[in-house]
């Protein structure tokens, strides 16, 4: 009985939710007076239902929003409605998709956002209604504390895409100092809200990063794309052209979020480690550094198997002799070996990021597509420029220039990603030898669950689409 | 495996169509129709075999499938395809832009794939048997290996049992051991003169192994009919319940129990005498020294003081001159804590038949090994035996010495379990085996390390009981174990020795390193063989943890002096 009229508050909830977001989109202009309530209602009731047991917080319930709005986007203004009004021969046609890029933003501020967030605090006040005050606020400490950290790593880079002035026009005042302090304000503000959200998400320093690009893509939705806009007085543009300005700041969002997530998974297992009492029954059998050690090796492993993978794009593409001048050379062999030591390197953080994340090999090829995708925005964008002594590169222009890179970066990913859960099951098999071991490894793992899927599908299918939809 | 492969047709089946059916969303974006369809149904197959979905998962696998259709589009649409057609890769943005319908088509394609997978899934769960799922697990009744003496030989079998048989299921490894750790005996000298900690020295065998069970326990007998061990009850009541446990059955059985101290018949020397051999023996030894130097500070009649600080040690082998060189070292090394305690008072004798120590390595080296203990005041009797021992004295062939402290590294021989058993000894007691180290006359049943007289194959000789030689039989012996269990042919033993090192105490030492396929043999002496014994016994030493404590200790005793303190009260 109490199951079918939980069932009932959620589908009324997302009933409501999903048609006040309707309602805002026709106000937008993005949709019809009756389809926008009407169609926003159904998603919002279905929503609820579907995920009345899924959202078990706000940002669990935020995560499948955004990852739902952004499918339901994919298949309906994208894909099947233009060829079922004739306005397009087949599904998935390019125009189609810029011509409905207001939509993209609008599904998901409109309903995945208020959905996920509502569903989310319901089923908070519902099942956690006296949560600890010191719990909250180590979150939002952490979160704070991690957004001003994370933030003052980008300033600059944020700087030479004009953010700073953008974020002073709010207050009306054109000093960099101004324009300085808002950042960081912002940016510690933007970091608690993600410590109170994620929180739960956040198992392990990978899924920190994840969520955190996942999120910076949400912000830059929310922020360059929306509130800028709207509080500097001009009308609200969520048009692909006027998205394409604002490329460089969804690169800067991307990287401000990924490291935001992981500083705040560091800071936050730097709290458990301060503030929590550690029991000596549940120390690690192996030892912690033998199990780091482990993750290290694993992954630099794993990680000449997806450098080779990538190095035959990078050949293909004569970019070896690009990757030569970081050391101040040409020839293409000693890019390739920077190119592997550059890959190794970054294949030992793969496995200090994401050991224990993967509970199956489409988990982990997920999430390494996500690093890798990361990485696409971190190395050719941003660092391969600037170690090369210029300003970082964050235009449609460049983005259309590495995306043969991008190709690359994710079978990197997907490639080290698989051999490294080839190497950590293989060693799990000496733990299922011991039943004790074997309980111990899976309360550890990712169970199955959680909110990744949707988080995977909105990091990825954003983060390639908009390189290849803008410009 | 019959349950095994109906499982994977069966998810192969559920994939295949849950991709035919998902194929309607990616054949609008595909040109070739055929193509599509082709393709859609070999992913949904892959899929299906690949992946394992929870139960009722549904809206994670509808998301998870539409993940995947990012890769998918990646790997098929933008490279490996128009590869294959001969046009090279398609990653440019307009050549991207061109296929931006196929990424749509495949992300949908995913997610339809995702759903029907799952749906299929739950349905095959629901209306057929429950699928078999492999299990690691150890099974019922495994082949059972059981491994009799936890020392250099055993511990380095089981290791290596467990690394050539992996994590079967199929096979049970024990290890039953009097102690809990395995002791590493060239560094036991260092403990005896305070040098290292003594729990640094020994690697505990339970985190040491991973998948060995390991006994604590002595075994009293073996019963061959039975296919047994049994060991000593380690309870006080006769009618305990635990009864079960002191009987271990095996279908496969390594003697690994090593030596034992030989007396050669010196009742005297047997009961007075400290042996050198286990952990236990050197802190008793590292305690006495201190006991008696504690005593001495008080005696004062110098007659009765120099009896006490008078230590003899019988043997001039390895061990004799080790513990000979680290009980000079540590003995010169406190009297300065002990101020009424004159140098003259001070003696370390070792008394050795030959006339000249170390005759495992060159006449060169044994020679300098005596002149450098000589120079730092220790004293020989060489050409001399010990014939007896009494409280207070020790009688050699010649003379008599008053001591409180005989040391005796004087003789080994191999446990005396083997002389109950019907295997073939050889003259000094050790199990004779053939070439791949199985007992003569016995298929299931191995020796190996210092209980065993194995032949080297390619030099007929026999092995010597050494450590080296001990952690290559284990090797052989695994490869053997795991080449019977497999039904293939069976490896003989060979090995030759790559050299010597002695250390002679505070920084020198001897070392005779044999250079592979250079038939030389290259001998060191000295700061840099000392270094260079301390270097290859810190590798060897088992466990990075052990490693990074001894080192410590190392460094510690480099600015420290060495700890006087008395652990342990022998009265």
């Amino acid at each position: 009985m109490k199951t079918s009229h939980d069932d009932a508050i959620a589908g009324f909830l997302g009933l409501v939710v999903g048609s006040c977001g309707g309602f805002l989109l026709w106000r937008l202009g993005l949709a019809s007076s009756l389809a926008g309530p009407l169609f926003g209602g159904l998603f919002g009731m279905l929503f609820g239902l579907l995920l009345r047991h899924r959202a078990s917080g706000p940002g669990t319930g935020l995560t499948w929003g955004v990852g739902l709005s952004f499918l339901f986007w994919l298949a309906l203004p994208a894909g099947i409605v233009p060829v079922l009004t004739g306005s397009m021969p087949s599904m998935g046609m390019l125009d189609a998709a810029r011509s409905h890029f207001p939509q993209l933003i609008g599904c998901v501020l409109c309903f995945g956002v208020p959905l996920g967030l509502s569903l989310g605090l319901w089923n908070t006040v519902r099942l956690e209604p006296n949560m600890s005050s010191m719990y909250l606020g180590r979150r939002i400490f952490g979160g704070g504390l991690a957004g001003i950290w994370a933030g003052w790593i980008l300033e600059k880079w944020m700087g030479q895409v004009g953010f700073l002035p953008q974020v002073s026009q709010m207050v009306e005042v054109r000093a960099n100092l101004v324009g300085w302090l808002l950042y960081i304000a912002f940016a510690s503000v933007i970091g608690a809200i993600f410590g109170l959200l994620f929180q739960k998400e956040v198992r392990s320093y990978g899924s920190g990063l994840g969520w955190g690009a996942g999120y910076g893509i949400l912000w830059w939705f929310l922020g360059p794309l929306t509130l800028l806009r709207w509080r500097s007085g001009q009308p609200l543009d969520w048009s692909a052209a006027y998205a394409t300005s604002q490329f460089g700041l969804l690169v800067g969002h991307v990287l401000f979020g990924a490291l935001l997530g992981l500083l705040y998974a560091v800071i936050n297992r730097i709290c458990v480690w301060f503030l929590t009492q550690t029991d000596p029954i549940r120390r690690e059998p192996e030892g912690l550094g033998a199990n780091t050690l482990r993750a290290l090796g694993r992954g630099a492993v794993a990680s000449l198997a997806g450098g080779l993978v990538f190095s035959v794009v990078m050949v293909e593409v004569g970019f070896l002799p690009t990757v030569a001048n970081l050391v101040g050379g040409t020839s293409p062999w000693l890019g390739f070996a920077v190119h592997v030591a550059i890959s190794t390197l970054i294949g030992m953080t793969y496995g200090i990021l994401f050991r224990n994340e993967a509970p199956n090999f489409g988990s982990g090829i997920a999430w390494g597509l996500v690093y890798g995708l990361v990485w696409w925005f971190l190395g050719p964008l941003t660092l391969l420029p600037a170690l090369l002594g210029g300003p970082v590169t964050w235009t449609t222009k460049a983005a259309h220039l590495f995306l043969p890179s991008l190709v690359g970066h994710l079978l990197y990913g997907a490639v080290t990603a698989v051999v490294f859960l080839l190497l950590e099951r293989y060693h799990g098999r000496w733990l299922r030898m011991d039943p004790r071991l074997l309980a111990r490894e899976l309360s550890r793992r990712r169970p199955f669950g959680t909110a990744a899927p949707a988080l995977w599908l909105f990091v990825l299918g954003v983060g390639v689409l908009l390189p290849i939809m803008l410009g | 495996m019959h349950g095994l492969s109906r499982n994977l047709k069966l998810r192969a089946c559920i994939g295949s169509t849950a991709g035919l059916i998902g194929s309607v969303l990616l054949v609008s974006t595909f040109r070739n129709l055929p193509l599509a369809l082709a393709l859609a149904v070999a992913v949904g197959t892959f899929y299906g075999l690949v992946y394992r979905p929870a139960p009722r998962a549904y809206l994670e696998s509808l998301m998870t499938g539409a993940t995947l259709g990012v890769p998918l589009w990646t790997c098929l649409s933008v490279v490996a395809l128009p590869v294959i057609a001969g046009s090279g890769p398609q990653w440019t943005a307009d050549a991207m832009r061109i296929l931006f319908p196929q990424l749509v088509g495949w992300v949908l394609f995913g997610s339809a794939l995702g759903l029907l997978a799952q749906s299929g899934n739950d349905a095959a769960l629901r209306w057929m048997e429950p699928l078999p799922v492999t299990e690691d697990v150890l099974q019922k009744n495994p082949h059972k290996i059981l491994i009799v003496g936890g020392g250099f030989a055993g511990m380095t079998a089981a290791e290596n049992l467990e690394q050539v048989f992996g994590p079967d299921p199929t096979v049970s490894f024990t290890l039953v051991s009097e102690g809990n750790a395995m002791l590493f005996t060239p560094m036991l000298a260092e403990v005896a003169g305070g040098s290292l900690e003594p729990s640094h020295i020994s690697a505990p065998l339970r985190t040491s192994l991973r998948r060995t069970a390991v006994v604590r326990g002595r075994v009293v007998k073996l019963d061959l009919e039975r296919r047994c061990v049994l060991l000593e009850a380690d309870h006080l009541e006769s009618d305990s319940p635990t009864h079960a446990r002191d009987e271990i059955f095996y279908d496969e059985l390594v003697l690994a129990l090593g030596a034992v101290s030989n007396y050669l018949g010196l009742e005297g020397v047997r009961t007075t005498a400290f042996d050198f051999k286990t952990l236990l023996d050197a802190i008793r030894i590292r305690n006495h020294v201190i006991d008696l130097f504690e005593r001495a500070e008080r005696e004062a009649d110098p007659v009765r003081r120099r009896q006490m600080l008078t230590f003899v040690i019988a043997g001039g082998g390895f061990a004799g001159v080790e513990i000979a060189g680290a009980l000079n070292d540590f003995a010169r090394g406190i009297l300065v804590d002990y101020p009424r305690i004159e140098l003259d008072d001070l003696q370390i004798v070792l008394v050795h038949s030959r006339n000249r120590i170390l005759p495992e390595l060159s006449e060169t080296l044994g020679r300098y090994a005596l002149d450098q203990l000589r120079d730092r005041g220790v004293t020989f009797e060489l050409e001399a035996r010990v014939v007896d021992a009494q409280p207070g004295k020790v009688m050699l062939t010649s003379k008599e010495i008053a001591t409180e402290t005989l040391i005796w590294t004087a003789g080994t021989a191999p446990h005396p379990l083997l002389k109950e058993l019907p295997f073939r000894l050889e003259r000094k007691g050790a199990v004779l085996v053939d070439a791949t180290l199985q007992v003569k006359g016995q298929s299931d049943i191995w020796a190996l390390g210092d209980c065993a007289s194995v032949i080297n194959a390619e030099t007929g000789q026999t092995c010597p009981p050494t450590a080296q030689f001990a952690l290559r039989e284990a090797r052989t012996l695994a490869r053997n174990l795991h080449a019977k269990q497999k039904g293939r042919s069976l490896t003989a033993f060979h090995f030759n020795s790559l050299g010597a090192l002695c250390v002679l105490g505070h920084q020198t030492a001897c070392a005779e390193i044999v250079v592979p396929y250079a038939n030389r043999v290259l001998r060191f002496s000295g700061p840099f063989a000392w270094m260079l014994w301390r270097g290859i016994y810190l590798s060897k030493l088992p466990g990075l943890e052990r490693k990074v404590r001894v080192l410590v200790d190392w460094s510690v005793e480099l600015f420290f002096p060495r700890d006087i303190v008395q652990t342990i009260d022998l009265k």
